[in-house]
């Protein structure tokens, strides 16, 4: 059985806007799972029809062998969710907000302060406790938003997005967790992101999704290996454009940056170096110095969409989450 | 027993916030203040409504009509929830819709009713003369939690409707003035104008302030009707708002 088994599924918002295109994709139990892809590709919306908000415009899902359309209750007793955008009453102090979702998520009362008091101290964040969450930081809001999540122990995590907007000692902190609590539990995290090297280091499998359709699906090492290319980057003796014309001649695509570095994308680094070397050598180039660039995910989107996740957008995506917290917190 | 508590946890959250921050509580008081103690004293002396103390008269009237307005203005917090992810969070819980909805309305009419307090104490001080029977003003507060749980799910519906902050607070304020006037809590309903009794007589509020005005005025039980209208009202309202939850975040 299969934590997620996603087939054929299609998803038109009433505006017309085709959210997901035919969307095929199995979380396997027990694994750590990403779905990756730039800004409106279709992850949230994948998402939240998974966690049964809304419905999907054709096809199935089943979470655990349940059907989330025609079995939805079951779906969401087994699941923990944390969505993009905050979910917690900024009013309330952290424990308030625990001790209501423990009480909405039927946690029994003999054994909610303990439960409460357990993932409170998991994520660090005891001494916060008493303090009203308009008063947190963004890595405290996520820590919080992740311990209400695990309060009943989910057979699968979902995560929208659980790091956006935090810095990287605080992105760290809250991976450490997951992972931890993963091992203890043997639970299935599927999450949703636009930072490759979050898909890169946590998760064991990766599905690139991009304007609602997975065009790629693998562990990070396979998908680079398929889709990525390594370089070689040398840096030589004397004439760059003769050293360019004997790599040439070995049949490489080789390309000179501004600072003097010959490049050249390789199949298997490893082994190519020492010939490259050996071959420049004996045409009289001495090489200086030498490095393999290892393919990373973000290659591998731009080859299979022409277009790589930009820093651009992902600033400007920050910029809004940000606004909206800062809204939510005067408003509420 | 566990979908009772999921709905008393929302209560208990809305209570909780209100212990963190019972400054609403305090500035929607000022205006229903004002209405019973200027507006009815100065009114006791120009107008003959075959009323014989008017401040005691319209205090149920306002009573409701401040309790009605925070009840219809609830909505908005679902409004910035939809905008944050509580309701994502809430809608993939195990709590059924239904709960959400009834325990949205219930909380929303649990920080409402908190007027029937202010209102009929500050009445009271310039010189308004209610039942002395506590069960009677039990009742009567218990009664005005029941009307805003309808109300407030007239509001929760307008926010899955609506959406934006600007367009719910539009609706509300077309809704909720009218709704005051075309009922019997500033005059009696015998002194209306033809058309005007037809809409009063279709007001929820006007079975409100009648069972009140019974309850803590006149000391008479006889409410079956008004309740039997106000259930109606809140049945309605709440099938309504659970109907059109889905539309809250689609
Ligand atoms: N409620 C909605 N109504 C209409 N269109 C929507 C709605 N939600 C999302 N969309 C559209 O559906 C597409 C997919 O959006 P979605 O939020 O699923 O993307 P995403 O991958 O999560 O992006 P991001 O990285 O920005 O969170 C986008 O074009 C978006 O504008
Ligand atoms: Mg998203």
């Amino acid at each position: 059985m299969f934590a997620i088994e996603v087939r054929d599924l299609v998803k038109v918002y009433s505006g017309g806007v085709v959210a997901l295109n035919g969307v095929n994709l199995v979380v396997d139990e027990g694994v750590s799972h990403a779905i990756l892809g730039p800004n409106g590709a279709g992850k949230t919306t994948l998402i939240r029809i998974i966690t049964t908000q809304i419905k999907p415009t054709k096809g199935s899902v089943k979470v655990f062998g349940f059907d989330i359309m025609s079995q939805g209750g079951r779906v969401r007793g087994l699941i923990g969710y944390v969505p993009q955008e905050m979910s917690l009453w900024t009013e309330l102090t952290g424990y308030e907000n625990a001790l209501i979702y423990a009480k909405i998520y039927g946690i029994e009362s003999s054994k909610r302060a303990e439960v409460i008091e357990d993932v409170l101290e998991f994520m660090g964040l005891k001494e916060v406790e008493k303090r009203l969450v308009k008063t947190y930081s963004g890595g405290m809001i996520r820590r919080l938003e992740i311990a209400i999540a695990l309060m009943c122990r989910p057979k699968l995590l979902i995560l929208d997005e659980p790091t956006i907007g935090l810095d990287p000692r605080a992105r760290m902190l809250v991976w450490e967790r997951l992972l931890a609590y993963k091992k203890e539990f043997g639970s299935t995290i599927f999450f949703a992101t636009h930072y490759m090297d979050e898909a890169d280091k946590y998760a064991d499998k990766v599905s690139l999704i991009d304007r609602g359709r997975i065009v790629a699906e693998g562990t990070s090492s396979e998908l680079k290996k398929i889709y990525g290319v390594d370089k070689i980057v040398l840096r030589v003796v004397g004439d760059m454009e003769k050293a360019r014309k004997v790599l040439q001649e070995f049949g490489f695509d080789v390309s000179i940056s501004n600072n003097g570095e010959v490049s050249m994308a390789v199949k298997d680094p490893a082994i190519m170096l020492p010939k490259v070397i050996e071959g420049l050598y004996s045409m009289g180039i001495a090489v200086l110095e030498a490095r393999v660039v290892e393919a990373s995910l973000d290659d591998v989107f731009i080859k299979l969409t022409g277009k790589g996740i930009s820093e651009e957008e992902e600033r400007e995506l920050i910029r809004d989450i940000l606004s909206t917290r800062r809204m939510i917190r005067r408003g509420g | 027993m566990k979908t009772f508590e999921s709905i008393l946890a929302l209560v208990e959250m809305e209570l909780r916030r209100l212990k963190h921050d019972p400054i609403e509580i305090i500035t929607r008081a000022i205006q229903p203040i004002l209405w019973v103690t200027v507006f009815g004293i100065v009114m006791a002396h120009r107008v003959a409504l075959g009323v014989q103390d008017y401040i005691s008269f319209i205090a149920p009237g306002v009573v409701f009509q401040s309790a009605t307005f925070m009840a219809l203005a609830y909505g908005i917090m679902m409004v910035f929830e939809r905008e944050s992810g509580v309701l994502k969070k809430l809608l993939s819980s195990p709590i059924p819709r239904v709960n959400i909805v009834i325990g949205r309305s219930l909380a929303g009419a649990v920080r409402a009713s908190t007027q029937y307090i202010i209102v009929l104490a500050s009445a009271a001080l310039v010189g308004a003369k209610f039942t002395s029977n506590p069960l009677l003003l039990i009742a009567s507060y218990i009664i005005v939690i029941y009307v805003c749980t309808g109300f407030t799910a007239i509001s929760i519906l307008a926010a899955s409707l609506m959406k934006t902050r600007e367009r719910f607070m539009g609706i509300v304020g077309a809704i909720s003035m009218p709704l005051f006037f075309a009922s019997n809590a500033l005059y009696p309903i015998d002194i209306m104008p033809e058309a005007l009794k037809v809409f009063a007589l279709l007001n929820p509020l006007t079975y409100a302030v009648d069972i009140l005005r019974k309850l803590v005025l006149y000391n008479e039980l006889d409410v079956l009707i008004d309740l039997l209208a106000l259930t109606i009202f809140n049945i309605i309202s709440l099938a309504i708002a659970v109907k059109e939850l889905n539309k809250i975040i689609e």
